[in-house]
């Protein structure tokens, strides 16, 4: 289970996040939604501590970190409970798609050389990508590359996968091969919280949906909830915008 | 110039992690070996140092000269180095770094992991300029009397009085270690840069391709099409 309270940022002046509190419980997928600047990607990547928050406390099964004065070790142990999915994927460049996804497995987890082997073959195998293993990132394509990024996070075991708008910068054709991943490991029962654009794929894999803006969460639910009858005004405004009429009716 | 990547490194950590006093050393540091002309230098270093230690009462004058030189080199290339590093890692980008911690890595895993391999393979044109640079900088080592290639050649010269073709010989043996260099480095580049390799290659292979074709075919040639 993880627990977000009272979670508070800024970048100088600007207050980024106004107090976010929000329960994920265990195999849950949590989709975040929201216009741009409305805190989302902020709020997850104070989650693994990539962003400092300036105050508030986060649990991850029953280890607290508060954010007022975590030691160095806290934030280790964060991260070693979570995995993370990046909008720009972020692989490691000099290294083959193989030794990205052993990467964690050997240097953090300690793991044996031949056993991590064996583990990262078979998730990229999972992801479609049994024959790119010592393939460089610069020779796959985005869709690819995003695919190994994802075994990567699987690798690490995590209590929570991060998802920091995975198909943003994919071109359009290449989304789908993405979002079949996820939505393959989401059956899996893992735990994992999704910031999206991806109205669509946010109905039919999350079992939470949360919208947020202005840096607080508006809203949340069960998708149909939200997605179909929304209740407050500024859901209803976003969802407008964003979707054409009707889509989401059943 | 061994002694130089490691004094580069080292001055150039202080700068990428900001840290407080010792950031304007290493700035100083390099401005003040890249500012002033290696002439100047070994001088200071070979006369100045031993005066201003025997005040404090060391004895340098059994030192041998080569001492001298090598550390003023190292320390000369040390300035250079310590630049190209720092530009190189700050080139490596940012997104890595936090998919190394998000990983679990801790700050020296990623950057001994992550950072620096790729920051070397992007270095490698700087040193291979920086090294080259000092092989022909050591000629000016026969100013403090040290036997190198160019004193050398002038006492050969000086010996049989056939000046020109000392000399001549002097920058073939000189281009010749250069060229040898420069190969080496090209090649360690090549070696480290792979992963990016496919990409150019395949790229050099179109450029060939679009070459050829814009060449006429050899059959095609003008007097046969003038007749």
């Amino acid at each position: 289970m993880i627990k977000l309270q009272n979670i508070t940022k800024s970048f100088g002046r600007l207050q980024v996040l106004k107090g976010i509190d929000l329960v994920v419980e265990k195999g849950e997928v949590v989709a975040i939604l929201g216009p741009s600047g409305s805190g989302k990607t902020t709020l997850l990547r104070c989650i693994n501590y990539l962003e400092k928050p300036s105050d508030g406390e986060i649990t991850i099964d029953d280890f607290t970190v508060n954010c007022k004065r975590p030691s160095k070790k806290d934030i280790h142990t964060l991260r070693g409970k979570t995995a993370m999915v990046f909008q720009q994927y972020n692989l490691f460049r000099h290294k083959t798609a193989l030794e990205n996804v052993m990467e964690g497995l050997v240097v953090v987890q300690k793991v044996e050389k031949e056993e991590a082997r064996r583990r990262s073959i078979e998730l990229l195998e999972k992801v479609g990508l049994g024959n790119k293993l010592n393939a460089y990132p610069s020779q796959l394509s985005g869709g690819q590359q995003q695919r190994v990024g994802i075994a990567r996070a699987l690798a690490l075991n995590p209590e929570v996968i991060l998802f920091d708008e995975p198909t943003s910068a994919l071109d359009p054709e290449l989304v789908g091969e993405v979002l079949a991943v996820i939505r393959n490991i989401a059956k899996e029962g893992i735990t994992m919280i999704i910031v999206t654009h991806e109205m669509g794929f946010a109905h039919d894999v999350a079992n939470h949906v949360v919208f947020m803006d202005e840096g607080i969460i508006v809203e949340e639910g069960k998708p149909n909830d939200i997605f179909v009858s929304p209740k407050e005004e500024r859901t209803k405004q976003f969802l407008k915008r964003i979707t054409p009429e009707g889509v989401y009716s059943i | 110039m061994i002694v130089g990547l490691g004094v580069g490194f080292l001055a150039a950590l202080p700068r990428l992690y900001r840290i407080p006093v010792l950031q304007s050393l290493s700035k100083l540091y390099a401005s003040f070996f890249r500012g002033t002309p290696i002439l100047i230098q070994l001088f200071l270093f070979y006369y100045g140092l031993p005066e201003v230690l025997k005040l404090q009462g060391i004895d340098l004058s059994r030192v041998p000269v080569l001492v001298f030189v090598i550390a003023t080199y190292g320390l000369n290339v040390g300035a250079y180095i310590s630049e190209g590093i720092r530009s190189a890692v700050t080139s490596v980008d940012r997104g890595q770094i936090e998919a190394a911690y998000a990983v679990g890595m801790n700050g020296l895993q990623a950057f001994r992991r992550i950072v620096l391999p790729q920051a070397l393979a992007i270095a490698i044109p700087i040193f291979a300029n920086v090294t080259i640079g000092t092989l022909k900088d050591t000629s000016l080592a026969f100013t403090l009397g040290v036997m190198e290639l160019t004193s050398k050649a002038r006492s050969l010269g000086l010996l049989a009085q056939h000046f020109m073709e000392a000399y001549i010989g002097l920058a073939i043996i000189y281009l010749m270690i250069s060229l040898l260099l420069e190969r080496a480095f090209q090649f360690i580049e090549r070696r480290m840069l792979r992963h990016e390799q496919p990409i150019s290659s395949s790229k050099q292979a179109r450029s060939f391709k679009l070459w050829q074709k814009r060449r006429p075919a050899p059959d095609a040639s003008l007097n046969k099409g003038g007749q």
